[in-house]
């Protein structure tokens, strides 16, 4: 980090916007394929009905919700980041905040199409807008689902809004550097930024209240989702620690998205001098932090279950452990809690190998938390007669592997036409270093 | 600034050789009209006597006008309909809380957008008018406003207080 120069890091990341090679695009194509999978696939279920999907009787949320909330956590990391690491002025976030921003508002709009999968009659989604009709009919804003509708549209729009302000000092170093149809372009994103003293004071106060406001609205944003689930009555989702206990969980698998990410862009993009050991490592720290708050989560989950002496509460939580989904719910357990704890081992935490294999881990883990809290609630609740089993079909996995091809494909494009890393922001940390 | 004024830019390594720049070139009786950099500067607002910014007044604007829009929609839906479900009463406070923080947030960032257009002054296309591309990169570009007689003294001083390279000369 000492032998960086405002030179140095310009060359560095404007050399990854350099053509790229053939395996990028077999990459791409490779991605794109499965995007237009997942798209067939909800074509398919659009055209023939929701009852392709494995969701009936008593599990009517399935894959569909459980990737939404599962994404909508991704893009909580990215938040927290760029805007609350920003305001704790923690200077080892410089160089991943624009790849989290980035995750963030890519995952927010994958997220943002669950919802509209899982509606089946996605055509009908205006009826979830506030817009005038002839009935006289609005949505419900008693309602947590419209709680959500907003919330995820606002954050949608104040994340991407706080990602290009993000790089405009950027976008015209890139201009500035360019030549042809690429400067025209550069030249009209970067809306003509010149660096000038009264462009830098406005700026900076105006980046200062995007994280300002960005930090309540990340905390808002996931305690609305934690609500569609606990404002109802169903044992296992109706309590009071679902808000900060989602909050924890998505900021916890959206540092381990960050790594999965960071750790191969490192790698490939030859960021290691900007990505430095030390940056994962902090990374990986929280990750324990995050680990440790989600086990706290879920021991209070099973001890309010049992101190309460609820027995349909006190089955559910046995039956999650021990019942159909006892797999997924140790899987749960495992990945999320104890896996993470080999983060503690500083020989772990600063080898690249182990902390992307980890990274991995906890995203699993996280995903099945979902599962495990949205199908097991459902599928075991008050009447055992209403008892069920939910099991994914060919067309939810289909639209799963869908989104997860989307989101990487359109990383892949971002890191190769738009600066990975934030210039502005690493020269403002090597600048106050050197002072 | 007169009319018949002359802009010359002189381009420095560092912040503290610009700054040094801009207090002799001041001292000297120039006009140090703007300073581009590669980052931001509170020493060189400071030199140069800029006002803070203002963009928190769009930003609070905004997240008031916002809070009461969320409730008002909230109200005005709820009471087009005014059917009591689940013993809920029609104007529900908490709920419509949520609705109103959310319409804050949102509001607040908008009008933050909006201080951003007309504060910065973006879009500018006439950005290159005394602009160095360098200036973007790793250098400081001081823009000094002269008259065409004082303009020889000038570039003189520009060179005299470490100047690495005048820039084109606007008028």
């Amino acid at each position: 980090m000492s032998q960086l120069t405002f030179q140095t890091i310009n060359t560095t990341v404007l050399d990854t916007l350099t053509r790229p090679g053939k395996a990028y695009w077999c990459m791409i194509a490779l991605l794109f394929c499965g995007a237009v999978m997942g798209a067939s696939c909800w074509a398919y279920q659009i055209i023939v009905g929701v009852g392709v999907a494995g969701m009936n009787t008593p599990v009517h949320w399935g894959t569909y919700l459980i990737n939404f909330v599962f994404w909508v956590g991704i893009a909580h990391s990215g938040t927290l980041i760029s805007a609350i690491l920003f305001l704790f002025r923690a200077q080892w976030r410089n160089p991943i905040a624009r790849a989290a921003e980035t995750m963030t508002v890519f995952a927010v709009c994958i997220a943002g199409l669950f919802p509209f999968i899982h509606l089946g009659r996605a055509w009908l989604v205006f009826y979830m807008l506030p817009l005038p009709n002839q009935r006289t009919l609005w949505p419900n804003f008693q309602s947590p689902l419209m709680f959500d509708v907003i919330a995820i549209s606002t954050y949608l729009t104040v994340s991407s809004l706080f990602w290009y302000t993000g790089l405009l000092p950027d976008l015209a170093i890139i201009r500035d550097r360019s030549r042809g149809m690429r400067k025209k372009i550069f030249k009209v994103l970067s809306l003509g930024w010149s660096g000038k003293t009264g462009q830098w004071i406005n700026y900076s106060r105006a980046y200062l209240l995007f994280a300002g406001l960005a930090t309540p609205l990340v905390i808002s944003v996931h305690s609305v989702v934690s609500w569609d689930f606990a404002l109802s009555v169903i044992p296992g989702w109706h309590t009071t620690i679902f808000a900060p206990y989602f909050v924890a969980g998505a900021i916890h698998s959206g540092l381990a998205m960050v790594l999965t990410l960071c750790i191969p862009l490192r790698k490939i993009l030859k960021y290691e001098a900007l990505i430095t050991m030390n940056v994962l490592e902090s990374i990986a720290k929280t990750i324990v932090f995050t680990g440790i708050i989600v086990a706290f989560s879920y021991a209070t989950e099973v001890f309010i279950a049992w101190y309460s002496h609820n027995s349909i509460e006190m089955e559910t939580f046995w039956w999650r452990a021990f019942g159909h989904y006892a797999p997924e719910y140790w899987i749960m357990v495992v990945c999320n809690t104890v896996i993470p704890l080999l983060y503690l081992s500083k020989k772990i935490r600063t080898h690249v190998i182990p902390l992307f294999i980890i990274s991995i881990f906890v995203n699993i883990g996280m995903w099945f938390e979902r599962f495990v809290i949205i199908a097991g609630s459902v599928a075991h609740d008050f009447l055992p007669n209403a008892w069920g089993h939910y099991r994914p079909t060919w067309v939810e996995g289909g639209i799963m592997v869908g989104a997860f091809s989307l989101f990487f494909f359109l990383f892949l494009l971002f890191v190769k036409h738009l600066p990975s890393v934030s210039m502005t922001e690493m020269k403002e940390m090597i600048h106050h270093k050197v002072e | 600034m007169s009319a018949d004024a002359i802009i010359v830019t002189g381009l420095y390594n560092t912040q503290e050789e610009t700054l040094a720049a801009v207090k002799k070139i001041q001292e000297k009786g120039f006009e140090v009209t703007e300073v581009h950099s590669p980052i931001p500067s509170d020493a060189l607002a400071r030199a140069l006597g800029r006002k803070k910014s203002r963009i928190g007044w769009f930003t609070l604007t905004g997240g008031i006008i916002g809070f009461f829009s969320g409730f008002a929609l909230a109200v005005f839906t709820s009471t087009r309909w005014d059917l009591i479900v689940s013993g809920k009463p029609i104007i529900s406070w908490i709920p419509f809380f949520v609705i109103a923080f959310e319409f804050t947030i949102l509001f607040a960032v908008l009008g933050n957008v909006l201080g951003i257009v007309t504060q910065v002054g973006l879009p500018d296309p006439d950005y290159e008018k005394n602009y160095d591309p360098e200036c973007s990169g790793s250098m400081y570009g001081i823009e000094v406003a002269s008259t065409p007689e004082d303009a020889d003294s000038l570039r003189d001083l520009l060179d005299h207080t470490g100047s690495i390279k005048k820039q084109r000369e606007n008028l």
